[in-house]
């Protein structure tokens, strides 16, 4: 009697488990080749090319509840030289961008920057130039992996290597965005294939 | 009128049938017996004292109230309140005393009170309350003659919200002002001084009125009890059991509530209230009356500025406002739901008018059980959360879902109705359906921030699988990650970093791809699952990328276990 009630509730169980296998397994035909990125499926792209300096471009990514990450585009200047970045320095204007504490929902002690507000000075072997805000709003966070890590620019600027997280007001955003161009136009700008 | 005066001197004892005689007759609705039966318990009380109270406007009620006079007057409920006043009447006019000091005129407009044709007027300690006289929620005047009455409007209202129900909880709640001055016999140095002069102080005056006037009679410190049951419990006396009957139900603790409401234009006015009611409270109910508390009582009878034992106290013009009122406090049916649709979201989703999703779990599930327990409200809860596009498969996540004021509590047959009901739209499932009691909240608690969540995921990588990786991958166990908020949640939740355990991992090949896998996982229940695979901009850290050198994506996700002990059939 008792085998018979547990062997029942164990088939149960085995059925149980074959269909959230069959659930689980998807049809591989179905998938994408290459899927969209995170970035790509998350946040929509725009660019600021010759941004304030010629040769400065920048990007930023907006998510879909407002918030922008900043970063260096492919065809930024610092990208270009020769060994590419060796160091990152968010100690730029009047205090360190990497020491901020922004605690809470409210996001209180967030500094609220202009859109030409500088926010670290990238360096290559030869040179070295200011990256801005781009978007006028709250610093949330700057990407402080860049200090010990500066390479990460050389490797992935679009993604690891991005430079800060900045929250605009609906109106400051709508302002910038007169100003920014998408991905499409970018490439063709710069002629990328 | 001499002669109904002369016949009352001659009686003296005798049968007081002569006494009722002398005017017309009027029906007594109630037993003879019980006439009877009052007027034994009557016959002890001092007439004069009796007869001051009655001038004073305390209600025939509230002096066997205060002269602790209990038995037929609370058993009987269909005794006139024309039938109190009668035997009231006899007792003050039988006293000889009283009698000698008696205009005939005054004797005989007292006498043909129990005729209904004067009213009494509003008692000046219940304010009309055990007097069964009230403004109805139309404000209309209503007078009840009986407890029976009073009942029957009772029972009709529960008979109207078509309650399914085998008992029923009594409530009732009065005017501050008359609990407070209840208390305040108690309670008397804090609150005395508080009082504005405006206010009337019910039972406390009348018993600091009859406390001077007759202290020092034999008979006061018998009879007339510091503690006596207060107006509530009164009231719940005389309306309990006819309700009980008339509803055909028992009086016990329960899920079902009646509750009668009553409030007073007056008793708001107070400015001082919330002192005194403070005050009050610090002392335990039922603390009887020390002899030092009777010494301040007599210390302020003195006190000519003591607003307190101003009398005649102020006439009541208005009864209370009755409001009558029943529901049955909120019933909690649990079980576990599966979620299949990758468009449907747990809870309603709106934003600027647009509904995010084409349905919730939330709506499916309650919008299902409220109608069939015919609730008035429905609200939904889980332990634990997933996104819209993530399914819930597996044992399923446990829920709540507490139904206010239910008019049926859903039987064994109709909560599989219930479930078949939902599993029938394929996108939500449910299991384990059943009623709880309050304890499920206890479990639905405890599961949410301590147990673990199975995971599995179709990743992809940016390069080809190899043998390796799978072994790499199963070998990390209880791996603490890093995750700082996700970007997609930053917006709303505190910029933090949280350490989180990844407790084991297991890669699946899939036959066609050599760069799509599943990933099964059992999480720390909080860790954002979707950025441990893609690494939010490096910001979850390992991730399954910096794991396996390289990029990795992830294209589903989905909850296959939700590791809870309650929820489950036995």
């Amino acid at each position: 009697m008792m085998n018979g009630h547990n062997s029942e509730s164990d088939h149960t169980k085995i059925l149980e488990d074959e269909e959230l296998q069959r659930l689980l397994v998807p049809d591989v035909c179905h998938l994408p080749l290459t899927p969209p990125s995170a970035v790509d499926s998350n946040f929509v792209c725009y660019f600021a090319p010759d941004f304030i300096k010629p040769g400065h471009d920048q990007y930023v990514y907006r998510h879909a509840n407002g918030l922008c990450v900043i970063g260096l585009a492919p065809m930024h200047v610092a990208l270009q030289d020769k060994g590419g970045v060796t160091a990152v320095d968010f100690n730029v204007g009047k205090f360190d961008r990497s020491g901020i504490k922004v605690t809470g929902k409210r996001k209180r002690n967030a500094q609220h920057f202009e859109h030409n507000t500088a926010l670290c000075k990238v360096c290559t072997n030869d040179n070295s130039y200011i990256v801005r805000c781009c978007v006028k709003g709250s610093l949330l966070e700057v990407n402080d992996r860049l200090i010990k890590q500066p390479k990460l620019l050389n490797t992935s600027a679009n993604r690891e290597g991005y430079i800060a997280i900045i929250m605009p007001k609906p109106a400051d955003w709508l302002k910038i965005k007169a100003s920014l161009i998408g991905p499409e136009d970018y490439k063709n700008l710069r002629a990328l294939s | 009128m001499l002669n109904e005066v002369e016949s009352a001197e001659v009686s003296n004892g005798d049968e007081e049938a002569q006494m009722i005689s002398v005017s017309e007759e009027p029906p007594i609705t109630a037993g003879d017996e019980v006439i009877q039966a009052l007027r034994e318990g009557v016959r002890l009380l001092p007439p004069q004292a009796v007869k001051d109270l009655l001038s004073i406007g305390v209600c025939v009620q509230c002096i066997f109230r205060l002269f602790g006079v209990h038995g037929h007057n609370y058993s009987c409920f269909s005794i006139l309140q024309s039938n109190l006043y009668a035997v009231l009447g006899e007792l003050i006019y039988l006293d000889k005393q009283i009698l000698d000091n008696t205009s005939p005129k005054e004797y005989s407009i007292r006498h043909s009170s129990k005729d209904s044709e004067i009213e009494p007027p509003i008692c000046s300690i219940c304010l009309g309350i055990l007097q069964f006289f009230y403004y109805d929620d139309k404000e209309q005047p209503v007078r009840k003659n009986c407890p029976h009455d009073l009942a029957a409007s009772i029972s009709e209202v529960v008979k109207t919200e078509g309650h399914q129900i085998d008992n029923f909880s009594f409530e009732v709640s009065i005017p501050p002002i008359i609990v407070e001055n209840e208390q305040a016999v108690r309670y008397v140095k804090f609150y005395l001084k508080s009082v504005p002069p405006i206010i009337v102080e019910n039972e406390q005056a009348v018993r600091f009125y009859m406390e001077s006037k007759y202290g020092s009679e034999p008979w006061f410190h018998n009879t007339f009890r510091p503690e006596c049951i207060s107006v509530k419990d009164a009231l719940k006396l005389y309306v309990v059991t006819p309700l009980a009957m008339s509803l055909d139900i028992q009086s016990s603790p329960s899920s079902f509530h009646v509750r009668l409401t009553y409030s007073h234009a007056k008793a708001s006015s107070r400015t001082n209230f919330s002192e005194g009611i403070q005050d009050s409270k610090r002392r335990k109910a039922g603390e009887k009356m020390c002899s030092d508390t009777k010494k301040s009582l007599h210390g302020l009878l003195e006190d000519e500025s003591s607003e307190c034992c101003k009398l005649p106290l102020e006439k009541v013009s208005q009864p209370c406002s009755l409001s009558i009122t029943c529901y049955r406090k909120p019933i909690y049916i649990g079980g576990r739901y599966l979620k299949y649709s990758r468009n449907v979201s747990q809870t309603r989703w709106i934003i600027d008018d647009e509904r995010m999703g084409e349905a919730s779990v939330e709506e499916i599930i309650g919008g299902t059980i409220r109608p069939m327990c015919r609730g008035d409200n429905y609200k939904f809860h889980a332990a634990g959360r997933e996104d819209i596009d993530v399914r819930m498969l597996g044992s399923g996540r446990p829920f709540l879902v507490e139904v206010q004021n239910a008019r049926i509590v859903p039987s064994e047959v109709a909560i599989n109705d219930i479930e078949e009901k939902i599993n029938n739209c394929k996108k939500v499932r449910v299991k384990s359906l059943k009623v709880v009691g309050t304890h499920g909240w206890a479990l639905m608690r405890e599961g949410e921030m301590e147990k673990q969540k199975q995971y599995a995921a179709i990743v992809w990588i940016s390069r080809p699988l190899e043998d390796e990786d799978l072994q790499n991958i199963c070998a990390l166990k209880e791996m603490k990650i890093s995750q700082k908020t996700p970007i997609r949640v930053l917006h709303r939740r505190s910029p933090l970093e949280r350490e989180k355990i990844i407790h084991w991992m297991k890669i699946e090949r899939l036959a066609e791809s050599s760069q799509y896998f599943l990933l099964h996982l059992c999480t720390q229940a909080g860790t954002y699952i979707k950025e441990f695979v893609h690494g939010d901009l490096g910001r979850t850290y390992p991730n399954i990328g910096s794991i396996l050198g390289c990029m990795a994506e992830i294209l589903q996700l989905d909850v296959t276990d939700v590791k809870m002990d309650g929820f489950n059939t036995d």
